[in-house]
């Protein structure tokens, strides 16, 4: 029996490459990089940062800055889905992914409960009520299943996978999926600690890489399954094809050399979508930047797609956004399959002598009917994305 | 959704034999810690002593794990070694689900103790590696080399349940051959402050799971529970997981267990929630009150099955004459309904029968 299409009907994006898909488009055609610097309030750490600078979103009662993101994403993916923002008549799943709201690392309250022993509880009773997904359901009055996936950098790109199969199993008409992260002290101290960190804007799989940039964002994509979604009159072109994730039981923040778990995500993704390597126009691939991913990913790519796929990174205009990363690039990749182009992949200049494919370096026309969006994560973490679009 | 095998950890020990033996024992008086800040100055709870944790075998890769991973990875390793699979099992086709509520939080805030005392330029990249949520998951990969998909997810109230139905979703569709999943949550110093001011402690040590109180007392709690979950109805050594929207089992032979832990505002709604003529029961009072301690009610559910033995309710205060169990019989059991509200009454359900038809 032919698997039913689960089609993205609505995406919503923000990141400082634009406040949504129109100005993020532009900004991809012309290359603007929208990068500043760690302010004082963010962090006393002096690191390039793509921060969400314009204003976002009325956020209710809701405080976390990560929900600010996500229900400013949300509101466009609703309204590009043509929804509204009640969809309590419908069974509507909710699944978000993040990294830093899923922690209570609150420094003034844990300052307080140092130096009094007595902090405010404001702070933790908010915490409780600020599961990104439990927000996101709550603001649409989904009544489905709700979950946030916490599975580090692959966080949104899991949470579009498990949408995926909850809307393939019949558990759900709709699902909202997807991902946000906000830039904060703590991963900026963390990956400064683990010497990731690029002084300078950077530079995806280019030879002289530094590392990456963190940055902040949200996506988030409307899935419903083709039927439903036609018959309420969507004209929706944008799929998700497949999915699929392995793990590298290897090391906690480094990928396993032979990169045999990305290989086998991409595998089980284009499997699933029931495609070869070579119907894949493109890939977005995770491209941090650093040394380490961006050679076993690029050698990854290069086996399983060949040394010509077009490859780009979309960090060097959004930075790292962890938890967000995957459903932004994904919508980014629906995005560039929709529009028949990916930008340059700004900031490679040099083709890197250790890896065997390089990213493009100017606007490229697309012609293809899928492409493939991977994250590779924390704790050995790989997903696969592949996203398709109808001519 | 067979459950091949089980593996726990918690404040009464580790694996199935030290489950069936506090089933056996009953209730057991919590321990008390000292809680800065507390009027009262300490706080009954129930913790997993260090020697629990202490394998130097099974956490031989996990060495530089804090216990919030230790303790996953021992209850993921119990629960493969417990379904007789490790062996035979496809690594690349085993898949990983680890529900927590609240993650390592004493990782993350011993990493706050770092930029608080030495500065955000010379803080542990270790702390910060092992603060991540699915530090654990990671680690139970490398520990038992599982190559398939991994995926830790949290919710505050229903992360188990959404667990178990992922699992359920990646068996029905062909990912995985069998999945471990299951449930960590820890307690920490400043956890305890937490549970000391934002819940009411039972001045008697006792969580009270049928008194169905708008002002519940709670002793809170830590721990793991895994279950290996696969498809193949030979391994149900602890019978099956009934798809949600079951039908309500005959209640003669049935059981309904109350997660009820005394961490909600107000437990009144379970009132409503009892099945009429189903015998109930709650073993929250063995284990402590924790977020995602409905993984222990499921465990407790899957020993009764598989020994065909109601476990006498550890704590039989029943101010409202429900059928609760005041007594450990034999007696034929074929289905467990274990019940989970949250305070604004939104409940959660999961069904599980001695055969998978």
């Amino acid at each position: 029996m032919a698997v039913e299409k689960v089609l993205i009907t609505g995406m919503g994006v923000v990141s400082a490459a634009g406040m949504n898909v129109a100005e993020t488009l532009a900004g991809f055609s012309s290359g603007t990089r929208n990068i500043s610097k760690t302010t004082p309030s963010l962090s006393p750490l002096d690191y390039p940062v793509f921060q969400v600078s314009a204003p976002l979103c009325d956020p209710g009662r809701f405080t976390s800055r990560t929900i600010h993101l996500a229900f400013h994403a949300l509101n466009e993916a609703l309204a590009d889905a043509g929804l509204s923002q009640d969809l309590s008549g419908l069974r509507v799943g909710v699944c978000m992914g993040t990294t830093v709201a899923s922690q209570l690392n609150d420094m003034d309250f844990y300052t307080a409960y140092r130096k009094t022993g007595e902090p405010p509880m404001e702070p933790v009773m908010a915490f409780l009520k600020s599961n990104l997904a439990e927000a996101v359901a709550c603001r649409v009055k989904a009544k489905g299943p709700c979950i946030t996936v916490v599975n580090a950098c692959s966080s949104s790109a899991d949470a579009i996978g498990v949408a995926l199969g909850w809307i393939r199993s019949g558990q759900c008409d709709l699902v909202i999926a997807g991902g946000g992260d906000e830039l904060s002290r703590i991963p900026i101290c963390g990956f400064s600690s683990l010497s990731v960190f690029s002084h300078e804007p950077c530079r995806p799989y280019d030879r002289d890489r530094q590392g990456l940039n963190l940055g902040e964002g949200a996506g988030i994509v409307i899935l419903e399954p083709e039927s439903a979604a036609r018959r309420r009159g969507s004209r929706a072109s944008l799929f998700v094809g497949g999915y699929d994730a392995a793990c590298d039981a290897h090391h906690l923040t480094a990928p396993r050399p032979d990169g045999s778990g990305l290989e086998a995500a991409i595998r089980g993704s284009l499997a699933g979508a029931g495609i070869g390597p070579q119907e894949v126009g493109f890939v977005n691939a995770h491209g941090t930047a650093t040394r380490d991913n961006d050679k076993v990913e690029g050698g990854v790519l290069a086996r399983v797609f060949g040394a010509g796929i077009k490859v780009l990174s979309t960090k060097g205009f959004t930075g790292h956004t962890l938890g967000a990363a995957g459903a932004l690039e994904a919508a980014f990749t629906a995005l560039a399959l929709r529009e028949g182009w990916i930008p340059a992949s700004a900031g490679f200049e040099n083709q890197d002598e250790d890896i065997p494919i390089g990213a493009v370096r100017e606007r490229t026309a697309v012609s293809a009917r899928y492409a493939v969006s991977t994250s590779l994560a924390f704790g050995g973490n790989n997903a696969s994305l592949v996203i398709g679009c109808e001519s | 959704m067979i459950i091949a095998g089980m593996g726990l950890v918690s404040a009464r020990g580790r694996g199935v034999a030290a489950l069936e033996q506090a089933l056996e024992q009953g209730w057991v008086p919590p321990v008390g810690v000292e809680v800065k800040g507390l009027a009262s100055g300490s706080l009954p709870v129930y913790v997993i002593p260090a020697e629990t944790l202490s394998d130097k075998v099974v956490l031989a890769k996990a060495r530089r794990a804090d216990r919030f991973t230790r303790m996953a990875v021992l209850a993921a390793s119990d629960a493969l070694q417990d379904s007789g699979l490790g062996a035979t099992v496809d690594k690349s086709r085993l898949g990983i689900i680890v529900a927590t509520a609240l993650g390592p939080h004493a990782t993350t805030f011993s990493f706050l103790d770092g930029i608080l005392d030495f500065g955000d330029a010379a803080v542990s990249p270790t702390a910060f590696s092992h603060s991540v949520h699915n530090a654990a998951a990671s680690y139970i990969a490398m520990t038992l080399e599982v190559r398939g998909p991994t995926l830790t997810v949290t919710h505050f109230h229903f992360a188990f349940h959404q667990a178990l139905e992922i699992a359920r979703s990646w068996l029905d569709q062909g990912r995985c051959d069998a999945v471990l999943v299951g449930t960590v949550d820890e307690l920490g110093s400043v956890m305890h402050h937490v549970c000391g001011r934002m819940t009411k402690p039972a001045p008697d040590g006792r969580i009270k799971p049928f008194a169905f109180s708008a002002t519940p007392e709670t002793v809170p709690g830590e721990g793991s529970a895994f279950f290996l979950m696969t498809r193949d109805p030979a391994g149900a050594a602890y019978g099956c997981i009934k798809p949600v929207g079951g039908a309500v089992p005959d209640s003669v032979a049935a059981l309904q267990l109350l997660d009820a832990d005394g961490l909600a505002k107000d437990e009144s709604v379970y009132r409503a929630a009892v099945i009429p003529g189903m015998p109930v029961s709650g073993y929250a009072p063995l284990f402590g009150g924790l977020l995602t301690g409905s993984a222990f009610e499921v465990a407790v559910a899957a020993l009764m099955l598989k020994r065909q033995r109601r476990f006498a309710s550890p704590v039989r205060d029943n101010p409202h004459s429900i059928p609760i169990l005041n007594e450990t019989v034999t007696a034929p059991l074929s289905a467990v309904l274990c019940t989970k509200l949250d305070c604004s009454g939104r409940k959660a359900t999961i069904l599980l029968g001695r055969s998978a038809t």
